[in-house]
């Protein structure tokens, strides 16, 4: 594979027509028109039903002959007041379900103060309206005294001239999230608001506001909230979004061999990486759309059957949580379609391949069945976990709790991982083993090469970024949080950048036989000459270069985080901005070289090593010397926006940026050395600021709010822009010699 | 044209190394038929797949068109049309999308992809289907669409892996008139084929392998010359009878 040959497949939309193929010979099938439309249409309606059974069910086993709820209320003033709300405006029938009502106080509840005989028969659901006494409402609540709380009533008539007054209602209710019998409660107790409030716009042919109208606050802690429940349904999603992609996957690939069109596709110049990335899109696009079918069905059955209240309390499933899941499921199904196409490709056949994804699918239910635990809280580390983060991601979505930090590990992990399982599946497709019948197995994916290859593959780059990002993310969280000393942790910090970034990329790149030296760029950058020159002096220019960036470049990082921070994004919290300030006098106890050591010289010489070494090298076996600028400084950007157990996304900017930078002296003087320094000096200016105290810089930057007086913003784009000037002028031919 | 340099191959199986391939060399001209002969497991699908560059040689390589497997395994096969026993089509596509996107994964302009594939549906008489789902079509009609599939990037070397195999006497009959067209298009073709009557019809010159080796290798009077049998089939015989008597070990060590 060349990329002039890549290059060719990637004109005149080429590619999109490869797709195309794959897509039509997906959705021209039968069996995948079943998965998409006919399975949504069936499963969310059942399942609404099964799950109302069960909500009732569970609810009156507790009490099987009194499905009677007790109403907590304050005071008989409030409880007349409910009685009416509920009882004398309508009588409250529906479904076979009468709500019968009584008001009575706790000690009285077997002789006095009945207005009707409770109900006995299971069919017909009661309340009980009792006034709390001894004990605060909540504490009844709390205690399973009462099922629900009326906290306040308030009641106001609305005149209707002659036709006398209307009344209105409004009721503050609490119940517990947690419990199946409150909650039920809470269902009934709406039924029949909803029942007085339909009979009264019967009535007065809706021109009036609602009779009763309702404000229900959940008790308890949020991941009680029927948490169990709600997790089932991401997991439904979820698992119709794979049963969505299984059938093409297998089709596209042991379908093809089965059908005897492998070999002819293979036996073509076309790059089997592209070939498979048709076949993934098509596989992505049906698994999305029947995600999007899903979610839409879904959505309507939760809306009109009301059990999306019921499953996930007042608001029920908001369009706003559909459209945030939406695209877990497309990441989702980005990682998923990837996997099921590694299996596939090593199947020989339908029923080999099949047979390969049983194990899979059970296999990845076993977590996923874990997330319906409840109290299972989305914890940092299980932000990695595949499967089981989007899973609980999309729960805390539905239930609108979504936390940062997690929800990044778990979108950038899955997207890794993606790129991971694209790698191996388009290594194994059309692999010799499957058409051949020779004994090559999965070792030989990732087999030594025979021959020195001068750049490393991005393939290979993709897989290890998958497995590195977790460790990285563990280590970093774990140290993250320990009980450590500034210094202590500065150290271990160091520590793990340079194994992950420096010795690990070296220690595989000396498995994979790679050059070393050009993948590294471990040469010299002297050695430019223009006009006779002396090369050692060319060598100084650059490094001058050099040094105009990283003395103009600090500043506008800085200024950049401000101007972020200033806007509201990733503005630091009190809570942080405290544990910066003690985080500072920590600083200032520790003595600079340490800090420098570990905070500049490392993680400048271990970043350069990976981002500007193993990264950009591979973006440039593949692209353009300008994209793969690009590419390696966003891969830069994201890893910078994990900081210890934080998420710090407006790092990404500055980050990305002095990225674009150091990729471009990278590139241009084809050595690591300059960068390191510049990255050097780039982090001790920045941590050098982090010495003085907020007064000492204010009144050295002229004002209080922490900005750089124009002057120097100014200063510091003309150094950049003068540096990168210089660069660009002193290396332009040896880059050029080396282009060529 | 064709030359193949010296090819070796040989696999692992279960511990034990077979050589698939020994040593083949062979070079087949323009306008010429060239029938690679052998009986099963000879050598002859690893010989193509190592001509295609699906397979890389232990040691030699292929040159077609001034182009060699060694250097750019991927570009060669621009210059290559392979059909072969169990080429299937795809059911839900109509023939021709089907065409197309081999036009497409021969990255052929689309514009010359459309007028080739004019040409092609005269030739071989798929005019009438062109836009009929191939799970419609017959076993003659998807057979003449395998055969245009093979021609949309109009390759100079035409692979054929044993392409009358459970065809009845129509449609070996398509498959013969295909080889003559090829000819007179003055194609390289090279048949690879254990249906000996067969090759002896079409084929201007045969190479015969046998456990890995090229044993005989010539026009069909220069193979009677050097066996001194008359037909290829007896030749073959004798071939294997060697094989009964002597060390049954020709192409195989531990």
């Amino acid at each position: 594979m060349q990329p002039s040959s890549i290059a060719s497949y990637l004109a005149n939309g080429r590619l999109g027509r490869l797709c195309l193929k794959e897509l039509r010979e997906s959705l021209r099938d039968r069996r995948t028109l079943i998965t998409l439309i006919l399975m949504p249409i069936l499963v969310y309606p059942l399942l609404s039903m099964a799950m109302q059974r069960l909500i009732v069910s569970t609810a009156s086993g507790l009490n099987a002959d009194k499905t009677e709820y007790i109403i907590g209320v304050t005071d008989e003033q409030a409880g007349s007041l409910v009685a009416s709300a509920l009882g004398e405006t309508a009588l409250a029938i529906r479904n076979g379900v009468r709500h019968s009502i009584e008001i009575r106080r706790p000690e009285l509840a077997s002789s006095a103060g009945k207005t009707k005989e409770p109900a006995k028969d299971p069919q017909t659901a009661g309340f009980n309206i009792v006034v709390a006494d001894g004990i605060s409402l909540q504490q009844a609540l709390e205690q399973g005294q009462v099922d629900v709380a009326v906290l306040q009533v308030r009641s106001e008539s609305i005149s209707l001239g002659r036709n006398g007054t209307y009344p209105t209602y409004e009721l503050e209710l609490s119940f517990r999230d947690a419990d199946l019998r409150s909650e039920a409660a809470m269902l009934e107790f709406r039924k029949a608001m909803e029942l007085v409030n339909d009979s009264q716009s019967m009535q007065f042919r809706g021109s009036l506001p609602a009779a009763v109208r309702l404000i229900s606050t959940a008790t308890g802690k949020r991941v009680d909230a029927m948490t169990s429940l709600a997790g089932i349904l991401p997991l439904i999603l979820i698992l119709m979004t794979i049963t969505g992609a299984v059938y093409p996957a297998i089709d596209l690939t042991a379908g093809e061999r089965e059908r005897g069109t492998m070999e002819a596709m293979i036996a073509t110049p076309a790059p089997r990486f592209l070939l498979l990335l048709s076949k993934y899109v098509a596989v992505v696009t049906v698994a999305v759309l029947t995600a999007l079918a899903n979610l839409f069905a879904c959505w309507i059955t939760l809306s009109i059957g009301g059990l999306g209240r019921a499953l996930l309390g007042e608001r029920g499933l908001s369009l706003l949580a559909m459209l945030q899941i939406l695209p877990l499921l497309v990441i989702f199904a980005a990682f998923f379609s990837a996997i099921l196409l590694a299996m596939c490709s090593f199947a020989r056949s339908f029923k080999e391949a099949q047979a390969y994804l049983i194990p899979v699918m059970l296999v990845s239910l076993a977590p996923a069945l874990l997330t319906l635990m409840p109290n299972i809280e989305f914890s940092t580390l299980l932000g990695i976990v595949p499967l089981v983060n989007i899973l609980l991601l999309s729960r805390d979505i539905m239930t609108g709790s979504p936390q940062a930090l997690p929800a990044f590990a778990a979108v950038f992990s899955t997207l890794l991982y993606a790129a991971a399982a694209l790698v191996v599946a388009s290594r194994l497709f059309g692999a010799e083993s499957a058409t051949a019948g020779s004994q090559e197995t999965w070792s030989d994916l990732f087999r030594r090469p025979k021959r020195m290859q001068e750049l490393p593959d991005l393939g290979d780059l993709a897989v290890y970024l998958a497995l590195m990002f977790p460790v990285f993310f563990i280590l970093t969280n774990l140290f993250g949080q320990m009980d450590l000393s500034i210094a202590n942790k500065l150290w271990i910090n160091a520590g793990i950048l340079l194994v992950l970034f420096l010795i690990t990329p070296a220690l595989v790149a000396q498995y994979r036989r790679l050059n070393l030296r050009s993948t590294f760029l471990l040469g010299n950058w002297m050695g430019d000459a223009p006009w006779l020159i002396p090369s050692a002096v060319g060598g100084l220019g650059v490094l001058c270069g050099v040094g105009l960036l990283a003395s103009g470049l600090w500043v506008i990082a800085f200024e950049v985080l401000k101007v972020l921070s200033d806007l509201g994004f990733g503005a630091i919290s009190i809570a942080r901005s405290e544990a910066l300030e003690e985080a500072k006098t920590q600083f200032a106890a520790i003595p600079f070289w340490t800090i420098f050591l570990t905070s500049a010289l490392v993680p400048a010489l271990a970043e350069e090593f990976f981002f500007r070494g193993y990264v950009l090298s591979a973006f440039r076996n593949r692209t353009s010397p300008l994209r793969a600028v690009l590419y390696s400084a966003l891969v830069f950007g994201f890893f910078h926006v994990i900081n210890g157990s934080v998420l710090s996304l407006e790092r990404f900017f500055p980050t990305a940026l002095l990225g674009l930078a150091l990729g471009f002296v990278a590139i241009r003087t084809r050595s690591l050395w300059p960068g390191v320094l510049l990255h050097a000096t780039h982090n001790g200016l920045l941590f050098w600021l982090t010495r003085f105290s907020e007064k000492e810089l204010s009144e050295w930057f002229g004002s209080t709010n922490q900005h750089f007086p124009p002057i120097w913003i100014l200063a510091s784009l003309a150094a950049v822009a003068c540096g990168i000037g210089l660069v660009y002028f002193l290396t332009r031919q040896r880059f050029h010699e080396n282009a060529t | 044209m064709i030359v193949a340099n010296e090819l070796r191959k040989q696999f692992s199986v279960r511990g034990k190394t077979l050589v698939a391939v020994n040593g083949v060399s062979f070079a087949v001209g323009n306008s010429e038929v060239y029938g690679l002969l052998g009986p099963n497991g000879a050598g002859k699908t690893t010989t193509l797949r190592m001509i295609m560059g699906l397979t890389e040689p232990d040691s030699g390589w292929v040159e077609i068109g001034g182009t060699r497997t060694d250097t750019d395994a991927t570009g060669i096969r621009h210059q290559l049309g392979l059909i072969s026993t169990n080429d299937g089509v795809y059911p839900w596509l109509s023939v021709r999308e089907m065409l197309m996107y081999f036009a497409d994964l021969y990255a052929v302009e689309p514009q010359i992809a459309k007028h080739r594939l004019e040409e092609l549906a005269e030739w071989l008489a798929i005019g009438s289907f062109l836009d009929q789902r191939c799970s419609t079509l017959s076993t003659g009609q998807k057979q003449r669409v395998t055969l245009a599939r093979g021609l949309m990037h109009d390759p100079p070397v035409m692979l054929l892996d044993e392409p009358t195999r459970g065809l009845d006497v129509v449609g070996s009959q398509t498959v013969f008139q295909f080889i003559e067209l090829l000819k007179a298009r003055g194609k390289s073709v090279l048949l690879s084929t254990h249906r000996l009557d067969e090759a002896e019809r079409v084929c201007d010159r045969f190479g015969l392998l046998h456990h890995g080796t090229m044993r005989y290798e010539g026009t069909l009077g220069d193979l009677r010359d050097q066996t001194g049998k008359a037909h290829l089939v007896d030749m073959f015989i004798e071939l294997i009878r060697e094989d009964r008597a002597g060390p049954a070990t020709l192409g195989e060590s531990d």
